[in-house]
This record gives structure tokens, C-alpha cells and sequence, in this order.
């Protein structure tokens, strides 16, 4: 599952956001490109470092209790930013709404549970990395 | 602006009018001519050039920041949304800023209560690079000139 969900990414749109609410400094258009393109440099980083992760097998063993992924120190990092633009992409596909809780009727939607099951994953990593490695529960 | 270590008095003279003279102490030794009466006159001499006081912290603090006074600064700031969790939040503001957990929450907490965090107070260039380095990590952030 967290294959299929990781496959979603990116979700959001580029150039989602302003480098300034009011629009102030010396060369604002020139600085928000500069942005954009670094985001979008990142971006594509984010999916080269992905694609690797996908295709190696070592990195995903199964356990009596599921499915096992195995991350390097730095990788967590690129992880957690690939979840969360997939969480806040399909949160922005529905509209980005201010409370959440409208999200949660009877119809399914897929948006939905894409940026619900984005943030579970996004969750257990964190508590992942505030686990120390010699844990029991590791 | 005064002369140090001086006392100016007046002196009257019967045959001047009065006349601002420096206290015989600052002449270093140097007494008027005689006049014809035999009194002492007491030369208006140029005085002494005085070289302003300076407050010594007044340069230091100029030279620590030569750039503050001049430049303006600009805030990073986080707002909130309702999608961005606040332990991702903070993991972020630890991760971006360097921070300690305490600080990272602090903030974190702020934008989750009051709608936005004011997280630093920089110059251009360190400002577009924090607020690209949070926009990285998806997170509300822009900066703004600090009026």
C-alpha cells in the first residue's frame, strides 16, 4: 500500500504557493521564479531518489506482522516530504477546505483516502525516527 | 560644545569691557602681558580646539552591525492550515532551523493557535532560503519586510 501510495507523487501543483503574502521585495517576480524552479529542481530529486527506492526489492521484506521498509538515515527526510505533498495535493484536489471533518461523508473518494493513508504512513514514520534504535519494539 | 577640564570666567577690566578669559589654570603657565598700570591682562588667546567625547559603545555597536541599521530585515513566517499536522510541524521547524524540540513546539503551537509564527527575523537571501527550505517540506510559508 505504501508502494501505491508513494507511485501518487507528485500531487501537487507547481508553483502551489506565493514566496510572499505581500508581495514585497526588490525583485519579487525574479525571486518567485527562483523558487519555482528550486521546488521544482527538488521535485524532481524527490523522484529520481523514489524511483531507486521502488525498484530496489531489498528494501521492502515481509514479516509475520506485514510488510517491512527499510530507509537510510538521510532518506527519511525525502520520505516525509514526498508524503506530505501527497497529502496536501489531494487535500488542495478537494478544495483545500478548512475543516476536514466535511471530507468524511458517506461517498468514498479517493482523494480522501489517498491524503488520509499519505498522512497515516507520514505519522508511523515519524514516530519511526523518535524511536530510539535499540527500542524493544524495533 | 564645552572645553574639558576648563572654567571660563568673566574678568572686568577698568579699561575694557568684560570679556570671556580662560581660568589662568588652563593657560598652562602663561600669564598676560603687564599693562601699562602694571595689572596682569589676560590674553583672549584662540582656545584649544576640543575634540568631541565619544561614547565608546556607540562605535563598537556601529561596527558589530554595520548592515542592520541599513538593510531591511525580512520575517519568516508560518501560517496554518488545517492539513499540515503539528507533530510534522515541528519535526520540520527541528529540521530547517536547528532547533530544539522545546523552541520547534513553541512555534509550532503558535501557528496551530494564533494563525501564524513569526520564526525569524533575517536578511533577503536567508529569509528566500528558509522560506524555500519549509515550502520543501510543503509546509504555509512565506516571508514579509519587517516594517
Amino acid at each position: 500500500m505504501l508502494a501505491a501510495v508513494l507511485s501518487q507523487y507528485p500531487c501537487l501543483p507547481p508553483a502551489h504557493q506565493p514566496l510572499s503574502r505581500n508581495g514585497q521585495g526588490p525583485d519579487t517576480l525574479a525571486d518567485q521564479r527562483l523558487l519555482d524552479e528550486a521546488l521544482a529542481d527538488q521535485r524532481r530529486d524527490n523522484q529520481r531518489q523514489l524511483t531507486r527506492l521502488l525498484a530496489d526489492t531489498t528494501r521492502f521484506r515481509q514479516s509475520d506482522k506485514g510488510w517491512r521498509l527499510s530507509l537510510a538515515p538521510g532518506d527519511a527526510e525525502w520520505v516525509l516530504q514526498i508524503l506530505n505533498d501527497i497529502r496536501v495535493g489531494s487535500w488542495a484536489k478537494l478544495g483545500s477546505p478548512d475543516d476536514l471533518d466535511e471530507l468524511r461523508g458517506d461517498q468514498p473518494n479517493p482523494d480522501v483516502g489517498l491524503m488520509e493513508t499519505a498522512g497515516y504512513f507520514q505519522m508511523r514514520l515519524l514516530a519511526g525516527l523518535r524511536t530510539p534504535p535499540d527500542h524493544p519494539k524495533r | 560644545m564645552g572645553m574639558m577640564g576648563t572654567d571660563w570666567r568673566t574678568l572686568s577690566c577698568k579699561s575694557c569691557s568684560s570679556f570671556p578669559v580662560l581660568h589662568v589654570s588652563a593657560l598652562a603657565g602663561k600669564p598676560g602681558r603687564l599693562d601699562k598700570a602694571g595689572r596682569i591682562l589676560y590674553l583672549n588667546d584662540m582656545p584649544e580646539i576640543a575634540t568631541p567625547e565619544m561614547l565608546p559603545g556607540t562605535i563598537r555597536e556601529a561596527e558589530e552591525n554595520p548592515r542592520s541599521a541599513l538593510e531591511p530585515g525580512y520575517l519568516v513566517i508560518c501560517w496554518n492550515d488545517p492539513v499540515n499536522f503539528m507533530d510534522y510541524v515541528t519535526h520540520v521547524f527541528q529540521q530547517v532551523f536547528h532547533w530544539p524540540l522545546q523552541k520547534a513546539r513553541h512555534h509550532m503551537l503558535q501557528v496551530h493557535q494564533q494563525g501564524k509564527s513569526v520564526l525569524v527575523r533575517e536578511s533577503l537571501e536567508k529569509a528566500e532560503y528558509y522560506v524555500h527550505s519549509l515550502q520543501k517540506y510543503t509546509l504555509h510559508a512565506t516571508m514579509e519586510r519587517d516594517e
